[in-house]
């Protein structure tokens, strides 16, 4: 019998307990799965604060057109760079197929609004009438931008 | 032998927490990271420049919010030509521009609004013109720059 029992205890020891590292496994695939894309079409930005942003969702989907535009000027059409003189063929490009969408600018808040204004008159070349200046929402009562 | 199985029944009678707290905490690390993501922004409007230039709209009634940078670090603010507010500037003119376009627009059914910025401003200094319009019920917003002013 107490060999038996010691057979017993070595049989079900042996086995590796597969469902608590299964669960763990599907949780760090589902984290992986959602953070990738925000990490993916993001170029940093600060954005500037205001107090009566509307939301945009749309500037989320898959198929939105975004012109970042950073601090020093560098301009982004979604993650790639761009040159400001290419800017407009690029969006024309890209708007070929449905007119009379909103682009997305996300300037820093820092950067010269030259340059802003520069992405603008190169996507109102590309027949562009509605865009979107990206900020967020200013946390807690701090007037002025820092 | 069997009783001692009906023991391990009522051993297994409770609930193992762990793991479900581990999945509900990561639950909540994964809301916490999609909330704030949300984007948000201003609407704006970019006019294209008339392509008949005699075709020129009568401009008493249109309201153009310059931004100008007049050496000091903050902006100074004009309603068309005229000095929104005799001072440094700041937080104060933003109040004093809020306060003239509320009025301005209180009872007007078109709505719409310029804002002209200085070249070498920084943004935020637009975006906040742009705020304080949203808050003063202007419903457009166009922007101007220095090409569709010149006609491009």
């Amino acid at each position: 019998m107490g060999i038996a029992v010691r057979n017993e205890g070595t049989k079900v020891n042996s086995n590796i307990n597969v469902t608590p590292m299964v669960d763990v496994m599907l949780v760090l695939l589902i984290i992986f799965m959602v953070i990738t894309p925000m990490l993916q079409n993001k170029v940093q930005i600060n954005m500037a604060q205001v107090d009566n942003p509307t939301a945009m969702p749309d500037a989320d989907k898959e198929d939105a057109i975004v012109v970042a535009i950073t601090r020093s000027g560098d301009v982004f059409i979604g993650q790639n760079k761009t040159a400001i003189s290419e800017l407009g063929v690029q969006v024309r490009e890209k708007l070929a197929d449905k007119p009379g969408k909103t682009i997305y600018i996300r300037a820093d808040a820092r950067a010269q609004y030259r340059a802003v204004e520069d992405a603008i008159d190169a996507v109102r070349t590309a027949g562009v009438e509605d865009v979107g200046l990206l900020t967020q929402k200013r946390e807690g009562n701090l007037s002025g931008g820092e | 032998m069997s009783m001692t199985t009906g023991g391990g029944g009522s051993y297994s009678s409770d609930i193992n927490v762990t793991p479900m707290i581990d999945i509900l905490l990561v639950l909540l690390i994964i809301f916490m990271v999609i909330v704030p993501v949300t984007p948000k922004g201003l609407d704006a409007l970019v006019p294209q420049p008339p392509k008949d230039k005699q075709q020129q709209n009568p401009t008493d009634r249109t309201i153009v919010v310059q931004v100008l940078r007049e050496g000091g670090k903050v902006p100074s603010y004009k309603i068309n030509e005229t000095d929104v507010y005799n001072g440094v500037g700041g937080p104060a003119a933003q109040k004093e521009l809020q306060a003239r376009l509320t009025e301005i627009y209180a009872n007007r059914a078109e709505r719409i609004m310029f804002v002209k910025g200085d070249d070498n401003l920084d943004f935020h200094y637009i975006a906040e013109v742009i705020d304080i319009g949203r808050a003063a019920n202007v419903d457009h917003i166009g922007l101007m720059t220095p090409k569709i002013m010149a006609g491009e």
